[in-house]
C-alpha cells in the first residue's frame, strides 16, 4: 500500500484492547501516519492537552471512562478535531448516542481494515478542506446573522449559540455551494462521508435546528431552503465575509 | 418493559387491580347483607323455613376465603415478575458484556489476518501477530465454556468427578498453577495456614473457583498485585480466605456481587471487562460441594477477602457428601461402559 496524501497526519488511538491497538498502530504507521496510543480514557485526555492531533480513533469500552465521556471532553476542548468511534455496540440507540457526543463517524468492531484505512482518510480530508475553507474566510454574515467557523460560534442578533462541528461543517458545505441545490445524497456523502442507507432523516434534522437559529421565520425560510424530493439550498444576496 | 418506568406502571395496574377486586369484594358483602336483611323480612312472612338454610353463609365464608386465596396468589405471581423483570435488566446488560467480549478478540483477529493478507509483514512482526491471535482465541474459547458450562451448572448435566483429597494441598496446587498462568513473580501470593483435613473436591471445577479468583484480583487491582491466602479448619469445615489489595467493593454492594450477571459500574473501577458469570460461577460450583462463600471488604481501596467453607469429609453435610460421591461413581461407570462399547 503506498503511503498516502495525509501521511505524516498525527493520530491518536485510544484502546484499552493492547493486541487491537498493537495491530491498529502497525497499519496506521505503515499508512505514514504518526500514532500515539493511550490505552484509557484518562490518558486520552492527558495526551489530547500535552500535543495536538489531527484525528482521535477512539473505543466506547474504556477503564475508568467510557469512549462518549472522553468524545464530550475532547470535544470541549476541541470542537474541529475529527474522532472516529470503534465499538461493539450496534444497536442504533448507541450510534446515535456516539454521533451525538461529538464523534464524527463510527465502526462497529469487526471491522474491515480496508473501511477503516478510507473512512480515516476520508475525514482527513474533510478536515482538510474545513480548514482551508474556514482559514480564506472565518467569519461569515448573512442577513442578521453572523458564523465564526474557526471557534464554531454564530450570533442572530442578540441570540448566541455554539455549533457543533458537524452543524459548521454542513453549513460550511451550504455556504461554499450557495445559491446550488445540493442531493441529500451529496450532503450525506461530503459532509457525514457516509453512504446514503443511512436514514436522510438526519440531515432534516440538522436542518430543522439551524433553521429555528437563523431565519427569521423557520417556517418561512428565506436563506436555508428546501427543494422538493431533491434536497436543500443555501440562497443569499448579500453574504459579506470578513 | 422498554419503557425505564415499565416497573412503576406494573406496581399501578397491580395496585388498581388489587383495589378493584377488593372494591368488588366490599360491593358483594354489601349486597348480600342487604338482600339478606331483605330476605328476613319478606322470608318471616313467607315461610320459617325458609331461613333455616345456613348454606348462603358457607358460601359468603367460602367465596371470601377464595378470594383471599386469589389475590395472595396473584401478589406472589407480581413478585416473582418483578423478579423476573430485574434479571432480563442484568441479561440485557449482560449480552452487551458478552458482545463486547465476543467482539473485541474476533475484531484483533480479523485486523491481523487482513493484515497479513494485504501488507507485507517482516517475519518478527508475522511471529508477534500470531501469538497475539493465539491469544485472543484461547480468550475467545475460555468464554464460550464459561456459558456452556455454566449453564451445565444449572441444568445439573454437569460431568461430576467428585474425590476424596487433601483440601489445603490440593488448593495450594491449584494456587500455583494460577501464578504461572497469569504470569504473576512468585512473590506476589502469600500462603499460611496449616490444616490437615480432607474434603469431596471436583478438582476440574475448583480450578475454575481458584483462576476466577485470580482473575478479579488481577483485574480489580490498581497497582502492584498482592494476594493473602490463609487456610484454616474448624470441627466441620474447611476455610479458605482469598484476600487481594484491590479497589475493593462498597459495602452496599457486597451482598450483590454473586448475583447472576451482575456487574458494579463505578467510576473509579479500572476494568470494564467481564461478563457478571464470574463470581457467580464460583458460588453455583462451590454450593455444589456442599459449601459456601462469603465476601468482605472493608471498602474502596481496602482489598477483598473471599473465604470459602467447604464440608469436611465424614464428619459435616455427610448425606449430601455421599451423594456427591455417588453420582461421580455412576458418571464414572457411564462413562466406562460408553469406552467398552466403542
Amino acid at each position: 500500500m503506498a503511503l498516502n496524501d495525509y501521511s505524516g497526519s498525527r493520530i491518536l488511538i485510544v484502546e484499552d484492547e493492547d493486541s487491537l491497538a498493537i495491530g491498529l498502530e502497525f497499519n496506521l504507521s505503515e499508512e505514514g501516519y504518526h500514532v500515539r496510543i493511550a490505552s484509557d480514557g484518562k490518558q486520552a485526555l492527558k495526551y489530547v492537552e500535552e500535543d495536538s492531533y489531527d484525528l482521535i480513533l477512539l473505543d466506547v469500552m474504556l477503564p475508568y471512562m467510557d469512549g462518549f465521556t472522553v468524545a464530550e471532553k475532547i470535544r470541549d476542548k476541541l470542537p474541529q478535531i475529527p474522532i472516529l468511534m470503534l465499538t461493539a455496540r450496534t444497536a442504533v440507540k448507541d450510534r446515535i448516542r456516539g454521533l451525538e457526543k461529538g464523534a464524527d463517524d463510527y465502526l462497529t468492531k469487526p471491522f474491515h481494515l480496508q473501511e477503516l484505512l478510507v473512512r480515516i482518510r476520508g475525514m482527513l480530508r474533510r478536515k482538510k478542506w474545513y480548514q482551508t475553507s474556514s482559514a480564506l474566510s472565518p467569519v461569515y454574515r448573512f442577513g442578521e446573522n453572523e458564523v465564526n467557523f474557526e471557534n464554531l460560534t454564530c450570533r442572530s442578533g442578540n441570540k448566541e449559540m455554539k455549533l457543533t462541528a458537524r452543524e459548521a461543517m454542513f453549513l460550511r458545505y451550504l455556504i461554499d455551494n450557495a445559491g446550488r441545490v445540493i442531493s441529500r445524497k451529496e450532503i450525506l456523502e461530503k459532509v457525514w462521508n457516509l453512504d446514503s442507507e443511512v436514514e436522510t432523516r438526519t440531515i432534516d434534522n440538522f436542518v430543522v435546528r439551524l433553521r429555528k437559529f437563523f431565519e427569521p421565520d423557520p417556517s418561512n425560510p428565506v436563506y436555508i431552503k428546501s427543494v422538493r424530493s431533491i434536497g436543500y439550498q443555501f440562497e443569499v444576496n448579500d453574504i459579506s465575509s470578513v | 418493559m422498554r419503557k425505564r418506568n415499565s416497573l412503576i406502571y406494573y406496581v399501578t395496574v397491580f395496585t388498581l387491580a388489587q383495589l378493584a377486586w377488593f372494591s368488588l369484594l366490599a360491593l358483594w358483602i354489601t349486597w348480600y347483607v342487604t338482600n339478606y336483611i331483605m330476605m328476613t323480612e319478606v322470608g318471616e312472612q313467607v315461610s320459617a323455613e325458609f331461613l333455616a338454610e345456613s348454606t348462603n353463609i358457607l358460601a359468603l365464608i367460602g367465596g371470601l376465603v377464595l378470594l383471599v386465596v386469589i389475590s395472595i396468589a396473584m401478589s406472589l405471581i407480581f413478585i416473582y415478575l418483578t423478579k423476573q423483570m430485574n434479571l432480563t435488566k442484568l441479561y440485557d446488560n449482560f449480552i452487551g458484556n458478552v458482545t463486547h467480549e465476543l467482539k473485541s478478540p474476533l475484531s484483533s483477529i480479523q485486523l491481523y489476518l487482513e493484515t497479513m493478507k494485504s501488507r507485507k509483514v517482516p517475519r518478527s512482526k508475522q511471529d508477534e501477530f500470531l501469538g497475539l491471535m493465539l491469544r485472543d482465541t484461547q480468550r475467545l474459547n475460555h468464554l464460550i465454556n464459561s456459558i456452556l458450562e455454566i449453564s451445565g451448572l444449572e441444568q445439573k448435566k454437569m460431568a461430576y468427578n467428585y474425590d476424596v483429597i487433601n483440601a489445603q494441598e490440593i488448593s495450594e496446587q491449584l494456587i500455583s498453577e494460577a501464578i504461572t498462568d497469569y504470569r504473576l513473580p512468585d512473590t506476589a501470593v502469600n500462603w499460611n495456614g496449616n490444616t490437615n483435613c480432607k474434603c469431596v473436591i471436583d478438582q476440574d471445577a475448583f480450578r475454575i473457583v481458584i483462576n476466577n479468583l485470580f482473575d478479579n484480583a488481577v483485574k480489580y487491582s490498581s497497582s502492584q498485585i498482592k494476594i493473602d491466602v490463609k487456610f484454616t479448619q474448624n470441627l466441620k469445615y474447611f476455610l479458605m480466605t482469598f484476600c487481594d489489595h484491590g479497589i475493593g467493593i462498597p459495602i452496599k454492594k457486597q451482598d450483590k456481587i454473586f448475583q447472576k450477571f451482575l456487574r458494579i459500574y463505578d467510576r473509579e473501577s479500572p476494568s470494564v471487562k467481564g461478563t457478571g458469570l464470574g463470581l457467580y460461577w464460583v458460588r453455583e460450583i462451590i454450593k455444589s460441594h456442599g459449601g459456601k462463600i462469603s465476601v468482605f471488604s472493608a471498602g474502596r481501596n481496602r482489598g477483598t477477602a473471599f473465604t470459602i467453607e467447604l464440608p469436611i469429609y465424614k464428619t459435616a453435610k455427610k448425606r449430601y457428601i455421599n451423594y456427591l460421591l455417588k453420582i461421580t461413581q455412576k458418571n464414572i461407570g457411564r462413562m466406562e461402559t460408553q469406552n467398552g462399547t466403542e
